[in-house]
């Protein structure tokens, strides 16, 4: 199969090259030379990489649930027919590929037509925006060794009784291994970015909105109760202490509280805050020598220096009419 | 003294919480002045800012004396409790007026008795 999709992937590229050309000869020429190309592949091989591809093809529809996928494990023939028609040029050297190869050259033709269908399905899809990757959905895939019939009666099987005379799903036993498996390969493993999450996110909002009822912080009380154990040691002790803040972390830290981020400018000139006064006069001596008062205090916040300022611009401002009496 | 010992041991209303934490906690004050004592304080807290700023207006050679008159009005008119002049320092225990060590905030009967039953870190009877 590896060989096949090399083979395929080198044949559309060496055909849109010579595409640019638009020359005949080198076209003839590469596909004389596919033709010519013998791969060296044992028979029992050819059929283990086939029955590989067909089952990869069924596990593919079951994931996908294409309609045209679904026809594939009955009628190879109809390849050509359905579906966008495939670049005349790809099939040429399709068919060249399967001439190259040792066994069944039409079901090999098809089967590579087939896989080519797909592949422009895909770029096609990617084009217009959609994120899927089969090669991360195949590469997940843990395909079992298991004789292909038996799978394929049971696949049949299942997609067609899913639903019993009662309205109840059956379950056969055989399966159970199967929705086991494939649980697990559903949960484990990269993303396939297959749905978006957007619907999501709006329902976790929406949750943290409306969560806070009296109900659930009872709840949350009586559970914080409860699981609240009296310690069992001085260490429990001390832990329990430190979080309620009774006992300091260690090693001490001189500045837990304070989390002043001004600079020591702002800290120091405060002659910026003092434009709401008059320039002159006694007003502006007193103010000048509170500015000064307070740029040597390392106590106070800016904030709280700032706020006392305006405090006395109120202040100021209240009494006017004394001050101009005066 | 025996009485006031035996007050402090026999605390009217030490309530134990229904929540399963062994701390004890206290819920009511050990009295009225106590309490008068505690309002005063908070007060206090809350016209601290005010205080500072119209006594500085106050206490000034630069301002005009009008406005310092003015200005000795408004404080008066602040609520009486709000001074910290009126704070006095009780003991946390007892509510003992006097007679209160303010490194442990507790009167000296207390202070005995604890430190005499080694409950007191680093303190240890004088002897030289």
């Amino acid at each position: 199969d590896k060989d096949k999709s090399a083979s395929k992937d080198s044949t559309p590229e060496g055909a849109s090259k010579r595409q640019e050309d638009g020359a005949e000869t080198p076209k003839q020429r590469l596909l004389d030379i596919i033709g010519n190309m013998k791969v060296e592949v044992s028979y029992r091989k050819k059929l283990q990489q086939l029955k590989a591809s067909e089952r990869k093809k069924q596990a593919l529809n079951k994931l996908e649930g294409l309609e045209s996928e679904g026809s594939l494990p009955q009628g190879t023939t109809e390849d050509t027919q359905r579906g966008k028609p495939l670049n005349p040029e790809l099939v040429k050297a399709a068919s060249a590929v399967a001439s190259s190869l040792p066994h069944n050259q039409k079901q090999t033709e098809s089967e590579l037509l087939a896989q080519l269908r797909r592949h422009e399905e895909t770029t096609e899809k990617q084009k217009k925006g959609g994120t899927i990757n089969i090669r991360n959905v195949i590469s997940e895939m843990a395909v079992k060794r298991q004789t292909p019939t038996h799978k394929n009666a049971r696949m049949s099987g299942r997609i067609s009784l899913q639903l019993d005379e009662d309205g109840q799903r059956i379950r056969p036993g055989r399966s159970s291994a199967q929705s086991v498996d494939s649980r697990r390969s559903l949960k484990v493993g990269k993303r396939l970015n297959i749905f978006t999450k957007a619907s999501t996110e709006q329902e976790h909002a929406l949750k943290t909105v409306s969560s806070p009822t009296i109900w659930d912080l009872e709840f949350a009380k009586e559970v914080a109760a409860v699981t609240a154990q009296p310690p069992r040691n001085g260490f429990e002790e001390m832990i329990q202490w430190t979080k309620e803040g009774i006992l300091w972390e260690f090693p001490i830290d001189n500045e837990v509280g304070m989390e002043d981020d001004a600079e020591f400018h702002e800290h120091i000139f405060l002659e910026k805050h003092l434009e709401g006064f008059p320039k002159e006069g006694p007003i502006r001596h007193f103010m000048e020598l509170v500015i000064c008062g307070l740029s040597k205090n390392p106590y106070l916040s800016v904030k709280q220096k700032v706020e006392h300022i305006e405090w006395f611009q109120k202040y100021f401002e209240e009494k006017k009419e004394l001050l101009q009496e005066i | 003294m025996a009485a006031a010992a035996l007050c402090w041991a026999l605390r009217a209303a030490r309530q134990v919480l229904p929540s399963p934490c062994p701390r004890q906690v206290r819920s009511y004050y050990v009295d009225w002045r106590m309490l008068r004592d505690v309002k005063r304080r908070k007060m206090a807290y809350e016209y601290a800012d005010e205080r500072l700023r119209i006594n500085a207006i106050r206490k000034n050679s630069i301002l005009p004396k009008e406005l310092q008159e003015v200005a000795d009005k408004e404080i008066a008119a602040l609520p009486r409790d709000s001074c910290p002049v009126r704070i006095r320092n009780r003991c946390v225990l007892t509510s003992r007026p006097r007679g209160v060590k303010q490194r442990w905030r507790l009167s000296r009967i207390v202070f005995r008795h604890f430190a005499d039953h080694a409950q007191m870190s680093g303190v240890q009877r004088a002897m030289w």
